[in-house]
């Protein structure tokens, strides 16, 4: 591994003309073309972003608060965006023949300010190593699983039982204060599930379960930052994962072979002096 | 909304931070008596349960204390890092008294609750506050001017910030600087303000309005900025929050007048410097944004005022109000909903009668009904601006293609006096790559293709070879692009022919010494022994007589000599009883030499002579053998051998060619999951794919799921690593495996090719499903993966002449091969007419549109998108005709003869494409005719049949097709075959019994041609009627099983009937029971041959 910053290659460039307000979320595709983001000034963005390029494709109004997150919908659904907002609106935005619109809104989501869920993740749909054990060609075993972290310091695994009721799971306990976010690691056939978390600690733990049950996880203390840590996102293929901590900075970590988590880059950018005109293939070297 | 309420008349206090649970200390009231005129008074710890929605608090501990509180402070002075309930609870007493407690034993109940006390203060403690920098130091403040510094370790003594400031005068507030952790400051009623330097010990600016109006009730630092500071006034004249900036303290920076009558106390959240809590005498709490004066929120309160008002260090969304009317309320800024609360209550009011017949009445009471509320949902709306803590300020999130889209938001450094101007955000897209060995190796095996530099990418690989095993095995792939393979496959083997042959000139020499002169006279014997008798049989022509003399007497050489001129028949039983007698050591060597049963050899060999034995099938095997020969002493390896020669396995797969096999071997032999290990797995598999193509001899056993997994975990890598043009390279295209169709897709649109505008509507692999409307549970639930009808949207349209695919189902897809819209379906057998080129894009609508959708699911028929734009000379192209250095330059609309379709594999393929298969056995004589290569449209090119080696042809002409592996005989290994004596065939009559095969499926085929009329099926059946001749072949030489033989009279009788849909059955049958080697040059051609009548109802 090399010194930091060797593994990014800037690809594409800001664009500080069309975010003037705090983003709070940004979001590819299932494809990495397109980029949808979301700010405090009640709007949602959607940017062509292809061959690193960046055109605005439509710019989405309709929330009367921040919005918080965006998310994609698998494309077996369509070209579907779901955003968030403090005015406790959901709202469904679609693309039909070229124009996006919105296509449903849920109102009066119920703030969870005393409860306290900062998080969830939704478990992969597939049993963990059920991709290894079965015979090709016959359907997996599909779970329903996800994971909150909130308030209460803890992490909640959540199941689906039979009879469509939520149950909680299990309750994993190591931070000592808020869990932030919560990543549940995408399947890469491995028997192994794992999750990310990280909280206001500062700590950001891996849990990893073994067990067939998926009821026994151990912590792994990744590391302890000095600030909040406010986001952990794993890679497409389950091995790298970027922590956003409060002080600004982006780090990637891996697991290295005898187990420890490293810390290989430092993506230390949105200091707001980054040339706009990085092109692609250029080394950021900030 | 509130959250929790106590009836307690009392100074509060929230326990630190780093405490969970949340724990809220109340303190008994100075000054301030309830409705019983009670002068007791307590130290009570409540625990903030907020799962629980009553509003009731769960008191944790109850201290009847002799004191009556002023001012009460949670310090986390050691605590310990696990947080447990500790910490110091600091109450100011009515007589210039301050306590310290140990709220851990008060919470377990000990009696010696109080850690320290001191009265050293005059009058009562109104001010308290613990240093967050040092939470050992705590400031306090009395009347007569009094602060004190008190240090929690050493309580006795306490330090005072400088000379009392005069006149003298009450401290009714006091705070430690928030950023500079020697700077207090203190304020009084009389509206003054002090700031303390603890370094100067003296007072280093006062602040006021000179109003004679600002009556302080409340002081708070500015949670960020350093000199900023509120002075909250409780006289009704003057009601404001005043925020002054000590760089120009000449007057306030900002006044806030949102109260109309008098504050009575302040509070700024330490976790959201816009948030400044304040309640006043106009019963108002309110929540103002401090720095622009704006109300954010107004809490809904009682008619009461709040005298104490404290947020939470740990939620800080919760507050807690002390008001007048002797209750503790727990707030929380965020709303929510009622509802649930308030069924609480009543179930706890119902719960208190008991058992619900609280009068003994037999009737149960009804449930009880609450009157609707005004409002439709009582939800509470949270502040009108979200709190910095929900506001997520950073983030980073991967996406496809090992891409990480970044975001920060650069706070903005408050100006004073200035409006903050909101700063450009940006959003980054950056490129994580962390294999760079992994995109640098892949990169040199892509030019290695390219260049088909395969000789030299291979020595390369043995030089840097780490290991024996690596430099063996990339010494065998090497050979395969050498001429005489089999030769150099023997060299590596550590047999070298010249060698021997030095030796054996050696050895004739010494023998011809003792050659007896010619014309020499000799003896006939007629004595009566065993030589005279033996003269007797020959004299009268009786051989077989001579040779069991001869064996009788031992004398073996006669035997042999004598058996061969007595003929074929009474040589080969010769053999046999020679074989019978021999105990030699190689007895068994020779014996499967003579008998040319390397299986033999192969199946029985001791391990040790893999080596032996793999030379062997080197030296002898025939092309059709050579293959299933070497894989089966490469699965002997693999179960019996130790870990070494488990190893040695892939040495005969490559040999065979066998990439399957070779993936098997490899992956059990090595560590797969590291990026690296596959790397190496790959470069050998695409080099060994390679040299089997450039053979035009790919086995179709070679391709199956283990390959393409490994091939797709391998693309998937390279995707992740931002290399999606190389990962479609090496990505199999001709599979319905639904992963490796999904991740076609997702690269496709990833390279950005398929998406050319916003007009498209999506078009993806997967079963669309609409969104349904309320009902989340069936969405979820439809929510799996696409199966096989999948495929339909993967029609393989070609594009560029050189892609190809690489699966055993459409072993070829040049410009002149129609487009075959799913291995499974049949569309092949009507190709276009011959000499149709397709260059580009042909609508692709016609391939979709024929597949039938599966009932019970939303299929969108959506056109499936162009073929992308893909790298040319990708591992799985076939090789290029216009660049191989043993090639020259084809006609362009030349199909190079394909491999077999493994019928095993497929028996249901396209077996339009059986056509094109090469003949088998290489003709032994270089009279044979040569197997004619299948010329696609190849009208020009029809009777150029010409002999082995003619010049001027080109070369690929004049090599031999040969099924089999890439180092079956070609070129000049056929020459060595050749020269074997042993080789030498004559042609035997078809065994009557079954010359019936022969004359149905030659009947069969000229009735299909007479109703035949397109020019392409002519052709296939002409070829059929050739290819045929393989199996007449066999048949002459008896070498068929008896199954096989069955079967294909099942079938000849059921051509008889016509009923070839019943032959076709039997058909399948005997490929998937029979062996792939000795069925594959014929069964393909006779199930054309059935495909074909069927259709035609002859």
């Amino acid at each position: 591994m090399g010194s930091n910053g060797e593994h990014l290659r800037a690809l594409g460039t800001s664009h500080p003309l069309l975010n003037t307000a705090p983003s709070h979320d940004a979001q590819m595709d299932y494809y990495g073309t397109r980029l949808a983001t979301c700010s405090s000034d009640r709007s949602v963005k959607i940017f062509d972003v292809r061959n690193g390029g960046q055109i605005l494709v439509a710019d989405l109004r309709g929330h009367e608060g921040p919005v918080w997150q965006v998310a994609w919908a698998h494309p077996m659904y369509g070209n579907i965006l779901a955003s968030c907002s403090y005015d406790r609106k959901v709202i469904i935005w679609k693309e039909e023949n070229g124009t996006w619109e919105k296509t449903h809104e849920h109102t009066g989501h119920d703030s969870s300010g005393t409860i306290g869920c900062n998080a969830v993740s939704w478990a992969p749909a597939v049993v963990p190593g059920s991709l290894i054990d079965q015979p090709s060609g016959q359907k997996p075993n599909y779970i329903k699983k996800f994971a909150s972290g909130g308030c209460d310091n803890l992490i909640k695994l959540w199941k689906e039982e039979e009879d469509g009721q939520w149950k909680e799971e299990q309750k994993l306990e190591a931070h000592s204060d808020w869990v932030r976010d919560v990543a549940w690691a995408p399947s890469i056939g491995l028997p192994t599930s794992t999750i990310a978390s990280c909280s206001q600690d500062g700590r950001v733990f891996i849990w990893t379960c073994d067990d067939a049950s998926g009821n026994t996880w151990s912590p792994k203390l990744l590391h302890k930052f000095n600030d909040v840590v406010w986001h952990v996102s794993w890679s497409i293929t389950a091995n790298i994962l970027a922590v956003s901590g409060g002080d600004n900075k982006v780090t990637l970590w891996k697991e290295s072979v005898d187990g420890q988590w490293v810390c290989i880059s430092d993506v230390n950018k949105g200091q707001g002096s980054v040339s706009t005109s990085v092109t692609e293939g250029q080394q950021n070297e900030q | 909304m509130k959250l929790k309420e106590v009836d307690r008349t009392a100074m509060q206090a929230w326990s630190p931070a780093q405490n969970h649970p949340i724990y809220l200390a109340t303190g008994t009231s100075a000054q301030q008596l309830d409705a019983t005129f009670s002068t007791s008074a307590s130290l009570e710890i409540f625990e903030l349960d907020l799962s629980d929605p009553s509003l009731d608090m769960k008191s944790c501990a109850t201290f009847s204390s002799s004191h009556r509180y002023h001012k009460l402070i949670w310090g986390p002075h050691k605590m310990d890092s696990k947080g447990n309930i500790s910490g110091v609870l600091i109450a100011g007493g009515e007589n210039g008294n301050i306590i310290l407690y140990d709220p851990s034993k008060i919470i377990t109940g000990d009696k010696e609750v109080v850690i320290a006390q001191n009265d050293k203060h005059t009058g009562p403690v109104r001010a308290l506050d613990v240093n967050i920098f040092q939470t050992n130091l705590v400031a306090s403040g009395a009347n007569e001017s009094e602060i004190y510094i008190w240090d929690l370790n050493n309580f006795a003594t306490p330090m005072t910030p400088g000379a009392k400031t005069q006149p003298p005068e009450d401290i009714s507030c006091i705070a430690w600087n928030r950023q500079v952790q020697h700077i207090l400051a203190s304020a009084s009623p009389s509206g003054r303000a002090t700031v303390w330097d603890l370094r100067k010990n003296e007072p280093i600016i006062k602040v006021s309005d000179h109003s004679n109006r600002m009556h302080c009730s409340g002081l708070a630092w500015h949670p960020d900025v350093a000199t900023q500071m509120v002075l909250a006034s409780e006289d009704d004249r003057l009601p404001v929050v005043q925020m002054w900036d000590l760089r120009f303290a000449s007057s306030p920076l900002r006044v806030l007048e949102n109260h109309a009558r008098g504050i009575l106390a302040i509070a700024w959240s330490m976790a959201d410097p816009e948030l400044l809590l304040s309640c006043g005498k106009d019963a108002k709490i309110l929540c103002s944004n401090p720095n622009t004066g704006e109300v954010l929120y107004e809490l809904p309160t009682s008619t009461q005022w709040c005298f104490d008002i404290q947020w939470c260090p740990r939620n800080p969304a919760v507050l807690s109000a002390a008001s007048f009317d002797g209750r503790i309320s727990v707030y929380s800024i965020m709303g929510g909903s009622t509802d649930g609360l308030r069924q609480k209550q009543v179930d706890k009011l119902s719960s208190s009668f008991g058992n619900l017949d609280p009068f003994g009445t037999g009737q149960p009471l009804p449930p009880l009904q609450i009157p609707q509320q005004t409002t439709p949902h009582s939800i509470v709306l949270p502040l009108k601006k979200p709190p910095k803590w929900i506001r997520r300020p950073v983030g980073a999130s991967f996406s496809f293609g090992g891409k990480l889209v970044t975001f920060a938001n650069v706070r903005a450094q408050p100006q004073p006096g200035a409006e903050q101007q909101p700063q450009p955000q940006h959003v980054f897209i950056s490129q994580v790559v962390t294999e760079e060995e992994l995109l640098c190796r892949s990169e040199q095996l892509q030019q290695a293709v390219q260049s088909q530099g395969f000789v030299g990418y291979c020595q390369r690989k043995v030089d840097a070879a780490q290991t024996e095993f690596e430099r063996s095995v990339w010494s065998f792939l090497k050979v395969n692009f050498e001429d005489d393979s089999r030769g150099k496959y023997l060299e590596l083997l550590g047999y070298r022919k010249e060698d021997l042959g030095k030796k054996l000139i050696k050895e004739e020499k010494q023998e011809s010494e003792f050659l007896p002169a010619a014309g020499e006279t000799f003896n006939i014997s007629i004595s009566g022994d065993i030589d005279g008798l033996i003269t007797q049989a020959l004299l009268t022509g009786n051989f077989e007589s001579a040779v069991d003399l001869c064996l009788h007497d031992n004398r073996m050489a006669d035997a042999i000599i004598l058996a061969i001129a007595g003929g074929q028949e009474l040589l080969a039983r010769t053999q046999k009883k020679y074989f019978a007698k021999s105990q030699s050591k190689i007895t068994r060597l020779i014996t499967a030499v003579v008998m040319r049963n390397w299986k033999e050899i192969v199946e029985s060999c001791d391990l040790k002579n893999w080596r032996e034995a793999l030379a062997a099938v080197l030296t002898y095997a025939k092309p059709d053998e050579f293959s299933a020969l070497c894989d089966l002493l490469g699965t002997r390896l693999e179960s019996e051998g130790d870990s070494l020669l488990q190893t040695q396995a892939c040495l005969c797969y490559i040999c065979a060619g066998n990439v399957e096999k070779l993936v098997a071997c490899w992956t059990k032999a090595q560590d797969g999951s590291s990026p690296l290990s596959l790397q190496d797995l790959i470069e050998k598999v695409v080099i060994l794919r390679k040299a089997v193509q450039l053979t035009q001899a790919m086995d179709a056993n070679t391709v199956g799921v283990l390959l393409a997994e490994k091939m797709s975990q391998y693309a998937n890598l390279l995707a992740a690593q931002g290399s999606i043009a190389a990962a479609l390279a090496f990505l199999p295209e001709s599979t319905n495996q639904p992963n490796i169709v999904q991740l076609r897709d997702r690269l496709c649109r990833a390279q950005g090719d398929a998406v050319s505008g916003q007009q498209e509507s999506p078009r993806t692999p997967y079963e669309r499903h609409q969104v349904s409307k309320g009902r989340p549970g069936p969405v979820a639930g439809h929510a799996q993966m696409p199966r096989a009808p999948a495929q339909q949207y993967y029609p393989h349209v070609r594009i560029a002449p050189t892609v190809t695919t690489w699966s055993n189902k459409t072993p070829t897809a040049l410009p002149s091969h129609p487009p075959a819209a799913s291995p499974s379906d049949t569309q092949g057998e009507n190709p276009p007419p011959p000499g149709f080129v397709m260059h580009g894009n042909v609508s692709p609508n016609v391939a979709a549109a024929q597949l039938p959708t599966s009932p019970g699911h939303m299929h969108t028929q959506v056109p499936p998108y162009p073929q992308p734009q893909r790298p040319q000379n990708g591992w799985n192209d076939p090789p290029a005709l216009n660049r191989g250095p043993k090639k020259k330059k084809m006609p362009e609309n030349f199909t190079p003869p394909v491999p077999i379709t493994s019928p095993i594999m497929n028996p249901l393929g396209d077996q339009s494409q059986m056509l094109q298969q090469p003949s088998a056995p290489v003709p032994l004589s270089s009279q044979a005719p040569f197997p004619q290569p299948h010329l696609a449209g190849g009208q020009p090119f029809r009777g150029i049949q010409q002999p082995l080696g003619q010049p001027g042809m080109p070369p690929s002409f004049s090599k031999p097709h040969i099924e089999g592996a890439p180092g079956a005989p070609i070129g000049n290994t056929v020459q060595h075959v050749q020269s074997l004596p042993t080789e030498k065939i004559t042609k035997k009559p078809i065994p009557d019994e079954h010359l019936i095969l022969k004359t149905t499926f030659e009947d069969l085929i000229q009735r299909c041609l007479s109703s035949a009329t397109d020019p392409q099926t002519k052709r296939k059946l002409d070829d059929a009627s050739k290819r045929l001749e393989f199996l007449y072949d066999k048949l002459r030489e008896q070498t068929l099983s008896p199954t096989i033989i069955n079967g294909l009279h099942n079938i000849a009788r059921s051509i008889e009937t016509r009923n070839y849909s019943e032959g076709l059955t039997i058909h399948t049958h005997i490929v998937s029971t029979s062996n792939f080697s000795e069925t594959s040059a014929f069964m393909p051609v006779l199930k054309v041959v059935l495909t074909q009548a069927n259709k035609l109802g002859v």
